[in-house]
């Protein structure tokens, strides 16, 4: 069986996604008479250099030998393992995203600062908490007073 | 000329303007001590800041973000040794020795005075050539603007780092991200029947996502023990100023070659700060009476890194306000800025806004006057500064990042665009895919499909491509660019193959 590396996975995710928007641009309007090309010519053409290119490199690919993982496990489970921190931060991320709306900026910012300043830097001494609440309350008022009142830009 | 540039200089004078360089300028300086939070963060991060402000002063802002930042890399790559910004990796080289036989205080004052030098040569290249290359490109028409895009696509996905395949790869997608939304015969594309998407996504977010996310959760990745043995840094540093202007006099020509190669650099698309930096260090020493002291801790080796990087300021300042192309990743975002302020970068800005390219002009000159005084005064301080942990700085960065996409139209939904862009360009740099391209396309996208479209509506004939001799030239330009890296990469795997060889 082949094993997965990051040209193959690049190759093959880039494939999948020019062909969901090959064929949403079928829905693309027509060109009138007027015009001698329609709008969904320049996306095609840069599908088309895309999927050429995937496929270049997916068969490159092929000639090169890989190595299975030498942990036996899957090589997504072993990726992950490795970057549980950045997974954990994007995770994170996405939540405050979900949460600015709802509990507004200072709240929300608040928490995402303090959460991902104790994921990077650790809990476990009374100095490391001293450090995070001490960025957290002061980098967050600071940059709504900025942006309120300095550049008039209202924030959630 | 004259008229215009006093005009712009009485508007860049004002001290509020004033004021908005030197933070610029400061900032710029810590963005670029702090290692791994390079120069285009620093202007990533300011970018928000700016749309409340008016043109003149948004654009002089970024400037002083842009020439501080250039110069800020000296900082960290003398007292730590790791280099702040990639276009100062060769100041580490002697800069670093210097600091470690106990001459910090010298070794930062010559980069400054380095780099002050090398933006004011290269302002002088940017005022001359500006001009003259903006008023050559008033002749182009439709086809030779398509051309000229698709030579600078090609010639920035050719100089990544060895992937060319990955690079054009880059290109298109940063192209096909530009295509969501309606076009500009009110065609709905790619809306997946979101209405969010019909207006397509910005490009502040997009740019955000795709280049600070995954710089920013790569610097966790790598995270090792540098912070430790950084910290023992003594950041007491007192700057010896007659021995440092007796080290400049003495480097005349350095400086002089240096900062020329560093304009001329910039000035090529793809190529930027970190290019400009090896060439001119290696130019430096191959003209140097004493080359055996390279690496060692030698003025020269500093004077030709920093003034090299710096003019690559100026430089890239040409082709983006000349032909609207811009020659690196900070650029690209430079150009973002004057978009968001209304302004198409290119030849008709000259005629258009040149009170405005003034302004430009004057905010790098007194950016340079800021720099070397910040960096002077305050260089302890840096000193310090650059010591911040990646684990305080990427959170505050990433919260800074989200509330800048948020303020560019009040919509959560642009947080979602940075997000998901953040993803992606995680994922794509993780699978070796240069991130410069995409950005590129991304900046460039819209113009290069109203321009094709322009040429193909007044000729549907797609040989009129080849048949205008500039618009050929081009593209023969680019097809050369592409077969040249296929050939270059392949000089170095065999290389590889030969020296692994026993």
């Amino acid at each position: 069986m082949l094993t997965l590396t990051k040209d193959r996975a690049l190759a093959l995710a880039l494939l999948l996604i020019v062909a969901v928007m090959w064929v949403e641009s079928g829905s693309i309007r027509p060109p009138t008479s007027w015009q001698p090309y329609g709008s969904a010519l320049f996306p095609r053409i840069l599908l088309v250099t895309i999927a050429l290119l995937s496929v270049v490199i997916l068969v490159r690919s092929l000639f090169t030998k890989v190595a299975p993982p030498a942990s036996g496990r899957g090589v997504l489970t072993e990726w992950f393992e490795r970057r549980k921190t950045v997974v954990a931060l994007f995770v994170m991320f996405g939540l405050y995203a979900a949460l600015l709306p709802v509990l507004g900026y200072i709240v929300a910012t608040m928490v995402f600062l303090i959460a991902s300043l104790a994921l990077l830097l650790g809990v476990d001494t009374k100095r490391k908490w001293a450090i995070n609440l001490g960025i957290s309350c002061t980098l967050v008022p600071l940059v709504f007073v900025i942006f309120r009142y300095g550049l008039n830009v209202w924030l959630p | 000329m004259t008229n215009f540039f006093l005009q712009a200089l009485a508007e860049v004078g004002n001290p509020s303007v004033l004021g908005l360089i030197i933070i610029g300028v400061l900032f710029g300086i810590v963005g670029g001590s702090i290692p791994g939070f390079t120069v285009t963060m620093a202007i990533l991060v300011v970018f928000p800041f700016t749309f409340a402000m008016d043109p003149v002063s948004g654009v002089s802002l970024m400037v002083g973000v842009f020439v501080g930042g250039y110069s800020g890399g000296i900082v960290s790559g003398v007292m730590l040794g790791i280099p702040g910004t990639p276009s100062s990796i060769t100041t580490v080289y002697d800069g670093y020795p210097m600091a470690q036989r106990g001459e910090p205080g010298r070794a930062l004052g010559i980069g400054v005075m380095a780099s002050f030098l090398g933006t004011l040569i290269s302002v002088a290249v940017l005022v001359f050539f500006g001009p003259l290359i903006a008023s050559f490109s008033m002749n182009f028409r439709p086809w030779e603007i398509t051309a000229l895009i698709v030579f600078a696509l090609t010639l920035v996905a050719g100089l990544s780092n060895g992937a060319l395949l990955k690079g054009l790869l880059a290109a298109a997608i940063g192209l096909l991200i530009t295509t969501v939304g309606y076009d500009r015969n009110s065609n709905l594309r790619f809306d997946f029947d979101l209405p969010a998407l019909g207006s397509g996504f910005e490009m502040l977010p997009v740019m955000i996502g795709v280049f600070a996310f995954s710089q920013l959760l790569g610097n966790i990745e790598k995270l090792n023990d540098e912070k430790s043995s950084a910290q023992k840094i003594d950041t007491n540093v007192t700057i010896p100023y007659g021995l440092i202007m007796k080290d400049i006099a003495s480097q005349k020509l350095n400086t002089l070659r240096s900062s020329l190669i560093g304009s001329l650099i910039g000035a090529l698309p793809g190529t930027g700060g970190t290019v400009a930096n090896f060439v001119s260090y290696d130019q430096a020493k191959k003209f140097s009476r004493h080359p055996e002291e390279f690496g060692k801790g030698t003025p020269s080796g500093i004077v030709a890194s920093e003034a090299s990087n710096s003019a690559v300021a100026g430089g890239a300042f040409v082709p983006t306000l000349a032909l609207g192309i811009p020659g690196d990743l900070p650029m690209a975002i430079m150009m973002g800025v004057l978009i968001l302020h209304g302004i198409t970068p290119g030849p008709m800005m000259f005629e258009q806004n040149p009170v405005l390219v003034g302004a430009i002009y004057a905010s790098l000159l007194i950016g340079a006057i800021a720099m070397v005084l910040c960096n002077l005064l305050l260089v302890r301080w840096f000193a310090k500064i650059s010591l911040i942990p990646q684990q305080i700085l990427v959170p505050a960065v990433l919260m800074l990042c989200a509330i800048g996409a948020y303020a560019l139209n009040n919509n959560v939904f642009d947080i979602w665009v940075l997000f998901i862009f953040g993803v992606i360009g995680y994922l794509l740099w993780k699978a070796g895919v240069p991130l410069t391209p995409l950005i590129l396309g991304v900046v460039l996208g819209n113009n290069l499909e109203r321009q094709l479209f322009r040429a193909l509506e007044l000729d549907p004939n797609w040989l009129t491509f080849l048949t205008r001799p500039l618009s050929a030239l081009f593209l023969a330009l680019a097809v050369a660019s592409v077969v040249f890296s296929l050939y270059q990469d392949r000089k170095v795997k065999r290389l590889q193959q030969t020296t692994r060889s026993p």
